[in-house]
């Protein structure tokens, strides 16, 4: 009878390491020994039990191999009856960890780490741009507030002053622009305006100085109306004389001369 | 330890099927080292290790060094595993009770032939040749009816030989009983719980 090639690697591996009854000298049947196969397969067999078994097994007796096969069906039947307990997770990555197939550590703890530190990070970073974006919105509007506060105080001068001069335009029209224009000789010109048409995409008004008569109207700034239709502009500095002072609608980035008929002209008398 | 057993058996869930499908597969990859298969390997049969090595040992720390060792065992013992008919985890369950037992005789001082018995007995070649039908759920469950057929001497012997690792001639002392007296019970258990699983019973 051929020797099935596990147990021949049985044999092999038991070879040399015990004292093994020859199997001629087994005096115990195949049905005799099989109530031992259990205790054989949890190692429990002592003394000529055990080397009986031993034989039999080692004759590749096919009776007892089917016995020894019950017997191990037998016993992981019986192991896999006990009570289930949960083993903590942390035994998982101690195991793998052990063989040196996972790093050992931190497994997906670390990595759940990384990726809210990722996270974090990326807050951060996006919370810090929105506030430099609010810094840098808050700084133009401080400084967009600090030249609005310097032009009323401005404003406020040449109203302030005695020598001011007041030039009333477009009395009595409903339409047009009409407004008033201050006249201070070292302040400069104010002009505080109301009723300006709302202005076309890509043009803006600009004043002029005319200081005298027979001369050409000199540029004295841009300016835009608030929705309303009013403004403040002013020209600051001091003025050899004054004539008139005129308004014109021009491209966007303003002009040396006007190049439209002016909505305003205000004749400054006594210049 | 009558009681703690009856309960033990009252209120085990056998586990599903000890042989998965792809068990096969799974041991070529063990046996060829492919260390990708050892997280699938605890997947499947860590819990049922840590759950037997509890059972014996009765400490949570102690049972986690052991399953980490009976994995390591298992890892390093593979190659002579046969893949095709080869049952992975009535192996991996008795390299986890061995471990465990090992563990129980050198706390109580009682090595005897010990270490050297167990290691011959989980050699992977004994697993070859099972039959599909041998582990099934089917036959856990009736595992567990024949329990409730045994004496209660009779499940003490069979308590103190798989979760104690004690010889007939151990439980003797133990039980204060005559070894014939012993033998009988262990052999008559035995049988009961072989008889309700074998083929007879099942037709």
């Amino acid at each position: 009878m051929p020797v099935p090639q596990a147990l021949q690697t049985v044999e092999a591996d038991w070879r040399g390491r015990q004292f093994r009854l020859p199997a001629e000298w087994s005096v115990m049947s195949c049905e005799e020994l099989e109530d031992m196969f259990e205790l054989y397969s949890l190692a429990l067999l002592e003394g000529d039990e055990k080397s009986e078994v031993e034989a039999h097994l080692a004759r590749g007796c096919e009776t007892c191999q089917r016995h020894l096969r019950d017997a191990l069906a037998v016993n992981a039947l019986v192991m896999a009856g006990v009570p289930e307990m949960a083993p903590p997770a942390r035994l998982r990555r101690r195991v793998l960890a052990g063989m040196g197939i996972e790093r050992s550590g931190w497994g997906w703890l670390g990595a759940f780490a990384a990726a809210l530190m990722l996270v974090v990070a990326l807050w951060l970073s996006v919370q810090e741009r929105r506030h430099a974006n609010e810094l840098a919105e808050a700084r133009s509007e401080a400084i967009q507030a600090r030249a609005e506060r310097d032009r009323l105080y401005q404003a406020f001068q040449i109203l302030n002053q005695p020598e001011t001069k007041r030039v009333n335009f477009g009395e009595g029209v409903t339409q047009p622009p009409r407004g008033n224009i201050f006249v201070h000789p070292k302040l400069g010109v104010l002009l505080i305006a109301s009723n300006l048409p709302a202005l076309p995409a890509g043009r803006t008004y600009e004043m002029w100085v005319i200081p005298t008569k027979t001369s050409a109207p000199r540029p004295a700034g841009l300016f835009q109306a608030n929705a309303q239709g009013s403004t403040i502009n002013i020209l600051p500095g001091p003025l050899d004389s004054l004539y008139a002072v005129a308004v014109s609608v021009e491209p966007e980035a303003g002009s040396a001369a006007p190049s439209t008929q002016p909505i305003i002209v205000a004749p400054v008398p006594g210049a | 330890m009558r009681n703690l057993f009856t309960a033990v058996l009252a209120f085990a869930i056998l586990q599903a099927t000890l042989r998965f499908k792809d068990d096969g597969d799974l041991a070529r990859r063990l046996r060829s080292r492919d260390p990708h298969v050892m997280p699938k390997l605890y997947d499947r049969y860590g819990r049922a290790a840590y759950s037997l090595i509890y059972r014996v040992v009765r400490d949570a720390g102690v049972a986690e060094d052991l399953v980490q060792e009976t994995f390591l065992r298992v890892w390093n013992r593979a190659q002579s595993f046969d893949a095709e008919r080869g049952a992975l985890g009535p192996w991996i369950l008795t390299v986890a009770r061995n471990r465990a037992i090992d563990h129980l005789r050198s706390v109580e001082g009682r090595m005897a032939a010990g270490a050297l018995e167990l290691d011959r007995v989980e050699n992977p070649a004994l697993f070859s040749n099972f039959e599909d039908r041998a582990l099934t759920l089917d036959r856990a469950r009736r595992l567990k009816e024949a329990f409730t057929k045994l004496t209660p001497a009779q499940k003490e012997v069979i308590e103190l030989a798989y979760f104690e690792g004690l010889s007939q001639t151990e439980m003797a002392v133990r039980l204060k009983q005559p070894l014939g007296t012993v033998k009988t019970w262990v052999r008559t258990a035995l049988k009961v719980l072989r008889e309700q699983l074998s083929e007879a019973a099942i037709a």
